[in-house]
């Protein structure tokens, strides 16, 4: 039983890596530009395919592919910046219907470039870290661990410590004060866009070798995001990353006595609970003017 | 002059809130606009600091036209706005908030020394300095926001209502707060309700009413002309 527990706890950090890294770049681009971005599940997804054309087909090395998935989606966030919400900065409604056809879009350009079955990649690597005989640990899964904690923190850094990030902060408090402060409006949602977008790329690519990748995936994955920003409270970073964390070890352990479907249900009415306990989620103040 | 506002004219949706409005500010003193809710006051700053564009007429500042350029590039060009309502930044902390201010400065040094001169201006920011802005009275939130204003460096300040709904103790540290910062050389375009206040402060003063410039003239003279004593001191 105890073995079950901590296997099960490995299992839902490694779940909580990725998931917090989607979501705290949702929460990021909402925060700063006010526009809720229903591709963000699609960007996930060219992030995983970056990987398939890089390193399953082209044979590059892993951590290149990733790399380049995370520049590569990043700059998918700054074409949709330009390109979408840009233009309709004066209507969050407008900016989400214009990201729900984008997503179709992705989707449609990743069929026609590589088909909709599920594509094979090869593992990164076979080793287990084995705590004991029935507790093990996959290294390709603690890679994704490692990889979240780096960059969390290193957007962490960013957001404390640099002229950028206070910008960041700035805007996403209130836009028209930070305008005043010298801050360009259109400087900042740049930053969030490629910063938010290459984050979900990244996790994409990251766990690309770990789950089945297919045109959909991104589906489930925004689902699971936006049940964690609404339980952390929208627009709140911090808030993110400890949903994230709450809701990958709920949902991990509910899957591993249970199932995979009681364990959705499991999570949307936590989500249900908190916004009747606390609608602003738990570490939400306000809303955003 | 260092600003001129020539013809302005601002509409929002339509409406229009501002019509044909000219004003100067000369490069030192305070110059005041007052005028009851609605009149156009804070239209005009925003069209100053260009969050808002004009649809007609045009804004001249330091003899270079300033109408049509982004918020940020008047920053640069040396105005800096305290908007209506403070406009903190909530979840920085004071000294963040300050720091802020300074966003488009690259004079480290300077910044420093700008910075202990805001703390000596307001020791009760100092005293506070790690708080969160949230966390603070709606006075020190005044304070705050027109210290971050002077963390640019600005060549002009634009105070929107900086009396509004405080306790009149505070009012009264304020008003010389605004009469120490012009004073120190940088001009005040001062807007406010509290048309007594704006009227003891200000070298010259602009009313406007319904969107349109009503009178202008000397503070001391509006002071006792009739109908601003009428319309707006109450008397």
């Amino acid at each position: 039983m105890l073995e079950l527990l901590a296997q099960t706890a490995l299992n839902a950090t490694y779940a909580a890596s990725y998931i917090a890294l989607v979501a705290v770049g949702l929460v990021l681009i909402f925060g700063v530009m006010g526009v809720i971005n229903f591709a963000h599940g699609e960007l996930f997804m060219l992030g995983a395919y970056a990987v398939v054309a890089l390193y399953a087909d082209l044979q590059l090395n892993f951590m290149m592919a990733v790399m380049v998935g995370l520049a590569f989606v990043g700059c998918v966030g700054l074409l949709m910046e330009r390109a979408l919400f840009r233009p309709l900065r004066d209507n969050p409604l407008g900016g989400l219907v214009a990201s729900i056809g984008f997503l179709l879009i992705l989707q449609a350009l990743v069929v026609m470039g590589f088909g909709v079955r599920m594509e094979h990649i090869p593992p990164v690597t076979q080793e287990v870290i084995a705590f004991s005989d029935r507790v093990r640990f996959p290294l390709s899964r603690l890679y994704v661990v490692v990889a979240a904690v780096v960059l969390l923190t290193a957007l962490w850094l960013f957001l404390k410590r640099t002229r950028f990030g206070w910008a960041l902060r700035a805007s996403a408090q209130d836009p028209e004060a930070a305008a005043l402060q010298g801050i360009s409006i259109n400087q900042t949602a740049r930053i969030a866009m490629f910063i938010g977008a290459g984050l979900a790329g990244v996790a994409g690519a990251l766990t690309a070798p770990l789950v089945s990748v297919n045109p959909l995936m991104g589906h489930s994955v925004i689902v699971t995001a936006f049940i964690v920003i609404i339980v952390g409270g929208i627009g709140s970073l911090e808030g993110a990353v400890v949903a994230a964390v709450a809701y990958a070890f709920v949902h991990t352990i509910v899957t591993t006595f249970y199932d995979g479907v009681i364990a959705d249900i499991v999570g949307l009415s936590l989500m249900l609970l908190v916004l009747i306990v606390k609608p602003h989620g738990l570490f939400g103040t306000a809303e955003r003017a | 002059m260092l600003l001129e506002v020539k013809g302005a004219s601002v509409a929002y949706n339509k409406v229009v809130a501002m019509r044909q409005v000219s004003m100067q500010v000369p490069e030192g003193g305070i110059v005041t606009i007052i005028g009851a809710n609605g009149a156009g006051k804070t239209s005009t700053l925003r069209a100053i600091s260009g969050l808002v564009r004009l649809f007609a007429g045009e804004i001249h500042f330091g003899g270079r036209r300033i109408d049509g350029l982004p918020p940020e590039k008047i920053v640069a060009a040396g105005i800096a706005h305290v908007p209506e309502g403070r406009r903190v930044f909530p979840q920085m902390t004071v000294e963040e908030n300050l720091r802020t201010g300074a966003f488009l400065r690259r004079d480290r040094q300077e910044i420093e020394t700008d910075l202990e001169k805001v703390f000596a201006r307001f020791p009760r920011l100092k005293e506070r300095r790690r708080q969160l802005a949230s966390t603070m009275s709606g006075g020190e939130q005044q304070m705050l926001a027109i210290g971050r204003a002077l963390m640019a460096k600005p060549r002009l300040l634009l105070l929107d209502e900086p009396s509004m709904g405080l306790a009149p103790v505070i009012v009264e540290e304020i008003a010389r707060i605004i009469k120490e910062i012009a004073a120190g050389g940088v001009p005040v375009i001062l807007v406010e309700q509290n048309a007594e206040l704006a009227l003891s402060l200000a070298d010259y003063a602009y009313v406007l009413e319904t969107g349109n410039l009503a009178l202008e003239g000397r503070a001391s003279e509006l002071h006792e002309n009739e109908h601003v004593r009428r319309a707006y001191l109450g008397i």
